[in-house]
């Protein structure tokens, strides 16, 4: 264990207090940036997904449940096996990670925990539209929003004519009627119903010989990426990968924790095929309820926990590196006696993320966004600025 | 005017007699709950209950350490008790019964109110409710109570255990009570749950709007504490909702001002000044014209639908009746923008298509099997639509504002289901005359419509056309 907790308050001591006299001055560049948000529902385990080394209290109270072949990423901290391609990115300075963070979260239930990670708020329920959606709204970003989900996920709501793909199984009817619909709806001006169809017709001259596509989100991904790479395409993307509450046979590197991270890992392959050199001007970040417990239960699963981590990816990365401000993992340094601390507000993060690529002050971010909550601007840490 | 059929029900099927009166038409449906149209197999909501049982025991307590070092018998097991507890099947079941409503029965109009209530009452995606019991706590507890007042729906509703559980409530534990008391001797703590409270105080009954703080919310959590599944060692958290004084919290609590004493009885007592505070009916009056009418209802709308209710005491035939005739006074001004399942019924049944199963069919199935494909046809139809009435994503409910359901893929799904559809009908209904005769009946300004499907020669393409004009996807 090398980092240790001290040095580290130090330095964000520093960057509080630099951020406090900083007012930048934002320029509106012309370079077109992306952000993509990867919901991981169901609870993922950071402490599955990038272990920490030479730890004796995790090695003891997860002994089942170790990884063997771990990828070492720094003195303290390596990778789930699994996740080559994240690993590809992180050499290329394309990948990071935070660690030992969470939204402000400390309950146990999925149901509220999915609700307040898409809403941004703290009472399960009160918010009906997502921290995206606000953040999206912020910055004047009307009809940039591409899920690839159907409906419209919650973290996207806030801001209307935002787009969704989520490939239908069936064939889309003739250009020609969609073409007639669209100007049906133009005589009656049924504007926004018009230009529906205009996305609509659009996209079914572009489906090969109307052959359905796959919704698997690596396809999905790929698809996204290339939408993203257009100059007048969304400048915002949300997927969702599902299963990662394992309360049983969670297993090494071949159990069921491990399946959901390699379909991750997929999106972060597909995006970068997709985006291609665009890859440059995008910041994909993944998102979660809650960690999982550091004890493995009888059924050599885990339950419900606190602390947990977020996967970054692309070139509006400062660089590769676990950002962290780690707790520890003796017992009285755990949440609740049971679960990896979060020292990090999740939404700092989210929050730095949307000020860094959508141009947008921070502390307008997190005013009107995260109603003034206690935030930490990050960017500089973590973000090309 | 003719849009006024598909604004309270689904439009006019091929056999129905256009009503001479169709305000009386409409209210004429609201006064008793017939027997379900549905003539298959119906299972009350405690059998079915006790099948969700059998799963999280059988899973929990049974699978998940049979099986641990071993994640594909795991997998393979579990689906093995899916199917030995019904598990793909029953809310397809649930979904026939619910459709037939909209479909074969003499009340449409009605069937168009149970979903609003369903809607109102949400249970949404948590668990396993959707698949087992969601759809009978809807026929049990809200369209069983369609012909009472308010407030009974409310009570049953909110001490349901589809909405015990759907809310937490089981968690909302005094923090002085003996349960509480016995947690901290052992190091524990436990506490109030206000989930349940607050969306009893914001989406059941008051609403926001009559001003309620926070402080209300946590005391109306401790009125409500207590009230939970009895727990039992196999049948878990599913057991019938009991009031367990050990969990209550003692004291006098104060909501919206008024004081309530400890004990089972207050919940019920404060239900009863909720639903009679004059924010509760104005909300609901809101609601109901929001669902109707438009998406932004007006004071002289909701004012005749207020009315009826003071006069009635919030009896909801009377309730109901108010509502139509609105939609029947401003049926020439608003549309209403359909949700998908509104949409999908709508077209169903001007256009006779096939949409459910049949009973004997769907009694095919036997438990412990994996159903057929086409059992599952509703589940899927729904899922592509984009609104499962099971699986709203929140307690809210499915939105009634057309913003959200106005996105690329859901217009896509429409076009895609439209086409779907036209190759479930009978030949007799694949005609032009057919078409013609439904267009009629059901469109003010029949010319228009043909002229405008008519400049694509195959009636498939008429079809898709006809379901999505505005004229069809705004009623």
């Amino acid at each position: 264990m090398k980092i240790s907790r001290r040095n580290f308050l130090k330095g964000s001591a520093t960057t509080l207090f630099l951020a406090g006299f900083n007012f930048p001055v934002l320029a509106n560049t012309d370079k077109k940036k992306n952000l993509v948000v990867i919901m991981l529902r169901g609870g993922m385990d950071g402490l599955c997904a990038v272990p920490i080394i030479g730890d004796k209290n995790f090695a003891k109270r997860r002994k089942d449940l170790i990884l063997d072949e771990t990828i070492k990423l720094n003195s303290d901290f390596a990778l789930h096996p699994k996740l080559k391609n994240f690993h590809n990115l992180w050499q290329n300075n394309l990948g990071a990670i935070v660690h030992a963070t969470n939204i402000p979260y400390t309950k146990r239930s999925h149901f509220d925990g999915q609700n307040l990670m898409e809403t941004g708020g703290h009472i399960p329920y009160s918010i009906k539209s997502g921290w995206l959606g606000r953040g999206m709204k912020l910055a004047e970003l009307k009809g940039d929003g591409l899920a690839l989900a159907l409906p419209m996920p919650l973290l996207l709501r806030g801001i209307p004519s935002n787009d969704n793909f989520y490939p239908s199984k069936k064939r889309l009817p003739r250009t020609e009627l969609l073409q007639l619909l669209k100007s049906v709806y133009t005589d009656k001006s049924e504007h926004d119903l018009a230009n529906m169809m205009e996305i609509i017709a659009n996209r079914s001259m572009m489906s090969s010989g109307g052959t359905s596509m796959s919704r698997k989100n690596s396809s999905l991904a790929y698809k996204a990426g290339l939408e993203l790479k257009k100059i007048n395409g969304p400048r915002v993307a949300v997927f969702e990968v599902d299963g990662f509450d394992t309360h049983a046979a969670q297993g090494g590197v071949n159990g069921s924790h491990s399946d959901s991270l390699i379909e991750m890992d997929s999106i972060f392959k597909s995006l970068e095929k997709g985006l291609g050199p665009e890859i440059e001007n995008t910041l994909v970040l993944t998102l979660t309820e809650f960690g999982r417990t550091i004890e493995q239960n009888g059924g050599r699963g885990t339950e419900h926990g606190y602390g947990s981590a977020i996967f970054m990816a692309g070139g509006l990365l400062k660089k590769s590196q676990v950002y962290t401000d780690w707790p520890g993992l003796k017992r009285k340094e755990l949440f609740e006696g049971r679960d990896l601390n979060s020292t990090i507000d999740a939404r700092s993060v989210y929050a730095s993320a949307m000020s860094t690529v959508f141009d947008t002050d921070f502390k307008r971010v997190q005013k009107e966004v995260f109603w003034g909550d206690k935030l930490q601007d990050l960017s500089d840490k973590l973000f090309k600025i | 005017m003719k849009n006024f059929y598909r604004k309270v029900a689904f439009g006019l099927g091929p056999d129905e007699k256009v009503p001479s009166d169709p305000l009386e038409w409409a209210k004429d449906q609201l006064n008793e709950i017939p027997e379900f149209s549905w003539k298959g197999k119906i299972l009350p909501e405690k059998e079915l209950r006790k099948f969700y049982g059998e799963w999280v025991y059988g899973d929990r307590k049974v699978l998940r350490k049979k099986f641990k070092n071993d994640k594909d018998g795991y997998k393979r097991e579990k689906n093995k008790l899916r199917h030995a507890t019904g598990q793909k099947f029953w809310w397809n079941l649930e979904l026939c019964i619910r459709y037939s409503e909209a479909l074969k029965s003499e009340t449409p109009v009605l069937a168009k109110l149970w979903y609003f209530w369903g809607n109102h009452f949400a249970i949404s995606e948590k668990d396993f409710l959707a698949k087992y019991t969601t759809g009978a706590y809807q026929r049990e507890i809200i369209r069983a109570n369609m012909n009472q007042n308010f407030e009974k729906m409310a009570q049953e509703a909110t001490i349901g255990w589809s909405m015990i559980h759907h809310l937490d409530n089981e968690q909302n534990i005094g923090p002085k009570s003996q349960e509480a008391r016995w947690a901290r001797e052992k190091g524990k703590t436990k506490g109030v749950n206000e989930n349940h409270a607050r969306e009893l105080l914001e989406l059941h009954t008051v609403s926001p709007d009559c001003g309620y703080t926070q402080e209300d919310v946590i005391q109306m959590a401790y009125i409500m504490s207590g009230w939970r599944p009895k727990y039992g060692k196999k049948r878990l958290e599913t057991g019938d909702v009991h009031f367990n004084p050990d969990a209550h919290e003692p004291g006098t609590k104060t909501v919206l001002g008024k004081k309530y004493k400890r004990g089972r009885k207050s919940l019920s007592v404060a239900i009863t000044d909720l639903v009679n505070h004059p924010s509760c009916r104005k909300f609901i009056a809101m609601k109901l014209c929001r669902y109707l009418i438009t998406d932004n209802p007006t004071q002289e709308m909701m004012e005749p639908i207020i009315k009826a209710w003071e006069k009635s005491d919030g009896f909801l035939p009377e309730v109901h009746k108010a509502a139509v005739e609105v939609a029947f006074n401003y049926s020439d001004k608003y549309n209403k923008f359909q949700n998908p399942e509104n949409w999908l019924l709508q077209m169903s049944k001007m256009a006779d298509v096939d949409l459910i199963p049949s009973p004997s069919f769907m009694d095919l199935y036997k438990l412990g099997n994996k159903p057929i494909k086409d059992q599952r046809a509703l589940e899927r139809l729904m899922d592509e639509l984009g609104q499962h009435p099971y699986l709203a994503k929140q307690p809210n409910g499915w939105s009634d504002m057309s913003e959200d359901w106005m996105s690329p893929e859901l217009l896509i799904r429409r076009l895609v289901y439209a086409r779907e559809a036209y190759y479930k009908k009978s030949g007799k209904s694949q005609t032009t005359e057919f078409y013609e005769e439904m267009i009629e009946k059901n469109y003010d300004d029949p010319t228009e419509i043909l002229q405008i499907i008519n400049q694509h020669k195959e009636l498939v393409h008429k079809h898709v056309i006809l379901f999505n004009l505005p004229e069809t996807l705004r009623s």
